[in-house]
C-alpha cells in the first residue's frame, strides 16, 4: 500500500481527477473551495501540487497563456497511475476504519 | 500599467518567494482569479489586499517552521530566566545567540536555494523573524499569565525586565535579515554551482 493520503491532498488530487483537460492551479484551486465549503489560500493547494508531483502522483505541462493572465503559462496537471492507485488507496482505508459503524454517528451523553 | 492589475511590489514579492519554473503559472493564476473573479466583486481595494493576503500565505507557507523555531526558542529562553533565575547569563546568551543566528542563516539559505535568488534570502529573514516575534510575543503573554507571583517578578526584573522580553523579538528584524541574506548568498551560490558547474 502506497502512502496513506491525507484529506487535504485527496481532495487536490480529486479535483485533478474531476477537472481532466482543464486541471490548471487556479480551476483546482476553485474546485477544491468549492468541495470543502471554504476559502483555501492558492498557497496551501500550490504546495500541495508541489509535493504531490514531487511523490509522483501527479504530473504536469505546461500549457499557452491567456491575455487575462497576461500571457502568462498555466501548468496543466494529470493523476498519474500511481496518483489514482494512492487515492484507491485512502478510500479503502477510511472503508476499512468505518466498518460495523453506522453513519451518522449517535452522539452517547 | 493596466488598471486591473495588482500593486507591482506585491507582484515581486511573490516572485520571490517561487522557484524559478512556478514564478509565471503561479503569478498567472492569481492574476486570472483577480480579474476575473475578485476585482469586479470587490473593487481595486479589496482585490489588493486579497492579492497581499494571498502572497502573505506563500511566505508563512515558506518560512513557518523557521518562525516556529525562533518563536519557540525565545519563549524557551524566557521561560528559563524566569523559571530558572541566574545572574550569569552569559552560557544562556551564548546559546540563543547561536541558535538564532543558525535558525536565520538556514532561513535564507534554504530559500535562496529554491528560489534561485539572493533577495528571496533577506525576505526570508524578515518574515521570519517578524513571524517569530509574533509567535514569542503570544508564548511570553501565556507565560505571564500562568507565572505572575512576587519571585517570578523578581526574575523578571533580574533578567532584563518586561520590556526587553517584548522587545527584542522584534529587534532582530535587521540583524536576522543581514544573516538570512548572508545564508541566500551561499545558498544561491551553491545552487549555481550545482545547475552551472
Amino acid at each position: 500500500m502506497s502512502d496513506v493520503l491525507g484529506t487535504f491532498e485527496q481532495a487536490v488530487l480529486l479535483a485533478v481527477l474531476r477537472l481532466a483537460d482543464g486541471a490548471y492551479g487556479r480551476a483546482i484551486l476553485n474546485e477544491v473551495q468549492a468541495r470543502l465549503e471554504r476559502n483555501v489560500a492558492a498557497g496551501a493547494v500550490h504546495a500541495t501540487l508541489v509535493r504531490l508531483e514531487e511523490k509522483g502522483l501527479l504530473l504536469s505541462e505546461l500549457g499557452p497563456g491567456t491575455e487575462v493572465r497576461a500571457g502568462r503559462p498555466r501548468r496543466y496537471y494529470r493523476v498519474a497511475r500511481s496518483g489514482v492507485q494512492a487515492l484507491n488507496d485512502a478510500r479503502a482505508a477510511a472503508q476499512t476504519l468505518w466498518r460495523g459503524f453506522k453513519w451518522p454517528l449517535k452522539g452517547r451523553t | 500599467m493596466n488598471a486591473d492589475m495588482p500593486p507591482r511590489w506585491a507582484e515581486q514579492m511573490l516572485h520571490m518567494l517561487l522557484p524559478p519554473q512556478d514564478r509565471q503559472t503561479v503569478s498567472g493564476d492569481l492574476l486570472e482569479e483577480y480579474r476575473e473573479s475578485i476585482f469586479p466583486a470587490r473593487g481595486r481595494r479589496g482585490a489588493d489586499l486579497w492579492y497581499l493576503g494571498q502572497v502573505m500565505g506563500f511566505a508563512w507557507r515558506g518560512n513557518e517552521i523557521w518562525a516556529a523555531l525562533l518563536g519557540g526558542a525565545f519563549v524557551a529562553r524566557t521561560a528559563m530566566d524566569w523559571l530558572l533565575p541566574t545572574t550569569d547569563f552569559h552560557a544562556r546568551s551564548a546559546v540563543s545567540t547561536i541558535g538564532s543566528a543558525g535558525i536565520f542563516l538556514s532561513a535564507g539559505y534554504l530559500a535562496a536555494w529554491r528560489t534561485a535568488s539572493v533577495r528571496a534570502g533577506t525576505f526570508a529573514g524578515v518574515v521570519t523573524a517578524l513571524l517569530g516575534a509574533a509567535v514569542s510575543i503570544v508564548g511570553v503573554t501565556l507565560l505571564l499569565a500562568v507565572w505572575h507571583d512576587a519571585p517570578t517578578f523578581a526574575a523578571i526584573e533580574g533578567s532584563g525586565g518586561l520590556a526587553e522580553v517584548f522587545t527584542l523579538p522584534v529587534m532582530v528584524v535587521v540583524p536576522g535579515a543581514f544573516l538570512a541574506t548572508v545564508g541566500g548568498l551561499f545558498g544561491g551560490a551553491l545552487r549555481r554551482l550545482r545547475h552551472n558547474p
